[in-house]
């Protein structure tokens, strides 16, 4: 592998982590509300019952 | 109008993936004659923007863990939360990066002999230690106080890692901005200038984000406590 294609490589590797943590920080506030709002939703129909 | 840390880090992230085809395509090449792998020099528009992200991180973190352990405020502990993560992703991308650049030039990945790279790879495994600790214990304000003290004396690596290669410089290239005795070319430093506010937006973007989600993790323990108590 040349030099050249060894650091583009590198570059997209690092690309790719960047944009996986990225895109782990949206899904885990996703799973986290939705999460929050079924929790809610049986608290609630808890408190009325 | 509310900016939300997600669309700060997308733009960061947009701006850092510009700097990588800038200093693929646009940036001059150096010397033959100064570096044994000029190809590989081109991972500095990465390498140096990815080490100030960490250091940014791991000066909120300082911050956020000062601020806890003598005020309790929460918002404090989501900030050491968040910038622990953040420190620990720029921190790791910073020594991945430095390794390619060192296995290139040097013929080897890493010295144990130069303070400047050993310095950052314990601030970095600070931050790792934080991450891992916290999901391993129990939240409390002890498990807090704890982790807030390493936040607060790892920050003494911070300057020493920032003064090493201007006090003892034994692999580590020496400083080329900031520097009386700098020699970065014009385009050079609109690339790495690029990647500095790339990496700066990115890094605030994931802290912003990393809050909320902390905030959000704790009202859903909250909940949970009070689902599993209504339940009984």
């Amino acid at each position: 592998m040349s030099g050249q294609t060894y650091l583009i490589a590198a570059y997209l590797g690092m690309i790719g982590a960047l944009s996986l943590w990225t895109w782990t920080v949206f899904a885990r506030s996703k799973t986290l509300e939705a999460k929050i709002a079924s929790l809610e939703k049986a608290l609630g129909k808890e408190e009325s019952e | 109008m509310k900016i939300r840390g997600e669309a700060l880090a997308i733009l960061g992230l947009a701006g850092a993936s510009l700097t990588f085809w800038l200093g693929m395509s646009w940036a001059p090449s150096v010397s033959i004659d100064a570096f044994k792998a000029p190809d590989a020099q081109r991972i500095f528009y990465w390498h140096v923007p990815s080490a100030w992200a960490a250091m940014i991180a791991f000066g909120m973190l300082f911050v956020g863990s000062l601020v806890w352990f003598f005020k309790r405020s929460e918002w404090a502990w989501r900030l050491h939360v968040a910038s622990s993560e953040a420190g620990l992703a720029t921190g790791l991308m910073c020594v991945w990066s430095g390794c390619i650049w060192g296995a290139a030039e040097w013929g080897v990945p890493w010295d144990w002999t130069d303070i400047r790279l050993n310095t950052f790879a314990i601030l970095t495994l600070l931050s790792l230690y934080l991450v891992l600790g916290r999901r391993s214990q129990p939240d409390g304000i002890e498990t807090r106080d704890t982790f807030s003290a390493f936040g607060m004396y790892g920050f003494v690596l911070v300057p020493v890692t920032y003064i090493a290669t201007r006090l003892w410089q034994i692999r580590h290239p020496g400083p080329v901005v900031a520097t009386s005795e700098g020699s970065l070319n014009s385009d050079m430093g609109t690339v790495l200038l690029i990647g500095a506010i790339s990496f700066t937006v990115l890094i605030i973007g994931h802290v912003m984000a990393g809050m909320r989600l902390t905030k959000l993790e704790m009202h859903l323990e909250d909940l949970q406590s009070r689902f599993e108590e209504e339940s009984r």
